[in-house]
């Protein structure tokens, strides 16, 4: 008996009811009672999903409920471990019905926006860099989801919120915006290998452009060549790169 | 420069790769637990429904592996193996000591609901000693091909 999958019907319900031992009033009231606890704690695991806990508890209380209706003693399978299924799958189901996984996905994204607002308004008012547990509580979110949203929103690179800053340049300012200086431990990673492939001219014409920050210009002015010519060797290790990098990711 | 969706879309865990995380025994700290889960889920394509699931399963897996034992000295080591059909997780205690006897009776209780929320999570779980310890695992199959 899935818990995700379909429930049956009224009409099938009303006609399989009686096949079923019929439980006393006293002992359903009793089962449901005793269990009310349980329902509870599983509520409880489904925190954090953007529901409030009295509504998750009503979910689980009323599938607990159904529980104890479709429970049938004589399949020897034990009652809380029948309604512990009966009842995840009621929460799941929840979840489902109002379209969580979509909104869930929006609001990890909406968070890391927040987070970029709210990180910006506590630099001014602490006068330093704020931690995750300040963004927590500005935001309304745990520690957890904060962290969830930072790295979901910042496509897995590993600027740390927490890297030191100074007035002129606010990690709000680079939330969200690529910059040279601070590519991911991942890209890099990914890069090396790549690199090497490269003759050591275009290597070093790589370096001098994205590691020292010099201007074709200025590079076009270091190694003797002209600057349309650097921008065509830096367009060429360019694409020679991508085509590594996409061989290795196929592979 | 490279796109920032290309090195995300990059980013996946293949057949036989294998992660493990090793921290103190502490229930605070199964968050870590929690978002390398998710990380590691991201990369095998389970979908968002399917991360959830994996977030609360391996809570409860680290609380297996913690119960029964005294785990205040000890360190709780997941091991995260992905395969072209599944993503197994196994949660083990190393250097903590066998529990009293009443925390064992308590810890009874909670390992029930535990793998009672496991069973309706997962696919495959289970619980055995090993090696004077409890080793916890638990497989979650991947729908589609590896990716």
């Amino acid at each position: 008996m899935r818990p995700d999958g379909p429930a049956p019907s009224k009409a099938v319900k009303e006609q399989t009811k009686p096949e079923r031992p019929a439980v006393a009033d006293a002992e359903r009231n009793a089962m449901i009672t005793d269990n009310l606890g349980l329902a509870h704690q599983l509520a409880r695991r489904f925190l954090h999903r953007g529901e409030p806990l009295e509504d998750l508890v009503q979910v689980a209380s009323v599938a607990l409920v159904k529980s104890v209706d479709r429970f049938d003693p004589s399949r020897g399978v034990d009652f809380a471990a029948f309604a512990t299924r009966t009842i995840i799958g009621e929460l799941k189901r929840h979840f489902r019905d109002k379209g969580w996984a979509v909104r869930a996905s929006r609001r990890v994204q909406e968070l890391y926006l927040e987070l970029g607002h709210a990180t910006s308004t506590l630099v001014q008012q602490l006068g330093r860099s704020p931690t995750v547990a300040e963004l927590a509580e500005m935001t309304g979110s745990s520690e957890e989801a904060v962290l969830e949203a930072i790295e979901a929103g910042q496509g897995y690179r590993a600027t740390s919120i927490d890297a030191s800053e100074n007035e002129d340049d606010p990690l709000s300012a680079r939330m969200g915006e690529r910059d040279a200086r601070y590519d991911s431990v991942e890209e890099r990673a990914l890069l090396a290998p790549a690199l090497a492939m490269l003759p050591h001219r275009e290597q070093t014409i790589l370096r001098m452009r994205f590691v020292q920050g010099l201007t074709q210009s200025e590079i076009a002015a270091t190694i003797g060549v002209s600057q349309m010519h650097v921008s065509r060797l830096l367009a060429a290790s360019l694409e020679e790169l991508r085509r590594h990098i996409d061989s290795d990711t196929v592979e | 420069m490279i796109e920032e969706s290309e090195v995300a879309g990059s980013s996946t865990l293949g057949d036989g790769d294998r992660v493990v995380l090793t921290f103190p025994a502490r229930g605070d700290l199964v968050v870590l637990a929690r978002l390398v889960a998710s990380a590691i889920s991201v990369r095998v394509g389970f979908d968002i429904e399917e991360l959830e699931d994996l977030r609360l399963a391996v809570g409860e897996l680290c609380l297996l592996a913690l119960q029964g034992s005294d785990a205040r000295h000890g360190d709780l080591r997941l091991e995260f193996t992905v395969s072209s059909a599944s993503l197994d997780i196994a949660g083990t205690l190393v250097g903590a000591v066998p529990a009293t006897a009443r925390r064992s009776a308590d810890g009874d209780e909670a390992n029930e609901l535990s793998e009672q929320i496991l069973a309706a999570l997962v696919d495959e779980h289970g619980r055995e000693q090993e090696d004077g310890s409890v080793r916890a695992w638990l497989r979650k199959r991947r729908k589609g091909p590896l990716a």
